[in-house]
């Protein structure tokens, strides 16, 4: 029975039922925090403990729907691109507010692990977590970070951004749609960009836009800094 | 047909990109390196979005399922995160709300420089 576990098919199929079941979910309940990922990534491991499935049966199937994270990233340039018009009119305060927001992103996880006292591979982990996921694990990986750690608090950062987004925007009066599009996907990546979309059109668009610039700028910042 | 030539076309970028990576004397991330290689392929119309249309558009709206798998791992590091989840949580919100800010700030203010530059002229 066990090595029928072990078939990339199950790992698969069970991915899918679990994230199909987080997607209902949030539609059922309409809540942000409802986030399918999230609920499907508990699931998941909910079936796998449960059953006792070693997680080395599971990732047969994993690693294959894990391979396709590159590409996905790789076609966050179709989305940039589809947004060329504004970025090539804006592209200072564009490239000023990303490069920005990326460097406080990296410099407040570091201190703020100093100040808790969390060691090296817990810090590397945690710095990229204001970037897309598929760039944040690229980092933390390589330099010695947890991935998981690292996706789960890109995620949680992710969803507390989207859900405090109108919060934040009316604290710093922002009252200029591409500044608010920008520090939404500055700080929460695309699970904000999913909600600055519910705020208007230009929110989203610079959202998405942030997402890609500041995946690089962070990217480039960390080949100096770790 | 149609699908499985935007499929062999952005898998093709994705293994120049990893290609380049081995060239490359510094570490970069494959993924990115592929990124900017797309970019840098549809802005000089070295390719068209319509050879790659649908399969981005595929990728791009199911992205977050693909990190499902990265996310069950975590049962791992359970051991891990059980000392330290309220720290990371601490972490993740104060940070994000300093990057918010930093960013719409930093924004606001060169909208700003520029605002002022255009009228002195």
């Amino acid at each position: 029975m066990s090595e029928l576990f072990a078939s990339p098919f199950f790992g698969i199929a069970l991915s899918v039922l679990c994230f199909w079941a987080g997607v209902r979910i949030q539609k059922r309940t309409g809540l942000v925090a409802c986030n399918p990922l999230l609920i499907g990534i508990v699931l998941t491991i909910a079936v796998l403990l449960l059953f006792r499935i070693p997680y080395e049966s599971y990732n047969e199937g994993g690693s294959i729907i894990s391979m396709f994270l590159s590409p996905a990233t790789a076609c966050l340039a179709v989305a940039i691109y589809g947004k060329i018009q504004i970025l090539k009119k804006n592209w200072l305060p564009i490239l000023v507010g990303c490069t920005v927001g990326s460097f406080t992103s990296i410099l407040s996880v570091w201190l703020l692990c100093r100040l808790f006292g969390l060691d090296e591979a817990m810090t590397v982990s945690l710095l990229p977590k204001s970037v897309t996921t598929p760039i944040a694990i690229s980092i933390s990986g390589p330099h010695g970070g947890m991935v998981p750690i690292t996706v789960v608090a890109v995620l949680v950062t992710g969803v507390m951004g989207s859900v405090l987004a109108p919060l934040l925007i009316k604290l710093f009066r922002v009252k200029d749609p591409m500044t608010a599009g920008l520090a939404i996907g500055a700080c929460s990546h695309a699970v904000g960009t999913s909600k600055a979309l519910e705020l208007g059109e230009t929110e989203g668009a610079m959202s998405g836009l942030a997402i890609g610039i500041c995946g690089v700028v962070t990217v480039v910042l960390s080949l100096f800094l770790l | 047909m149609k699908i499985i030539c935007q499929i062999g076309v952005i898998f093709a970028v994705c293994w120049a990109g990893q290609i380049i990576e081995a060239l490359l004397p510094f570490s970069f991330p494959a993924s990115v390196i592929s990124m900017v290689l797309l970019f840098v392929l549809l802005a000089t119309g070295g390719l068209k979005l319509d050879h790659i249309r649908e399969k981005s558009d595929f990728l791009l709206a199911n992205m977050s399922f693909f990190f499902l798998p990265a996310g069950v791992s975590m049962l791992n590091y359970f051991d891990v995160l059980k000392s330290t989840w309220v720290q990371l949580l601490v972490i993740c919100l104060v940070t994000m709300v300093l990057v918010f800010a930093a960013t719409a700030l930093s924004v606001r203010f060169t909208l700003y420089l520029l605002e002022r530059r255009k009228r002195h002229e």
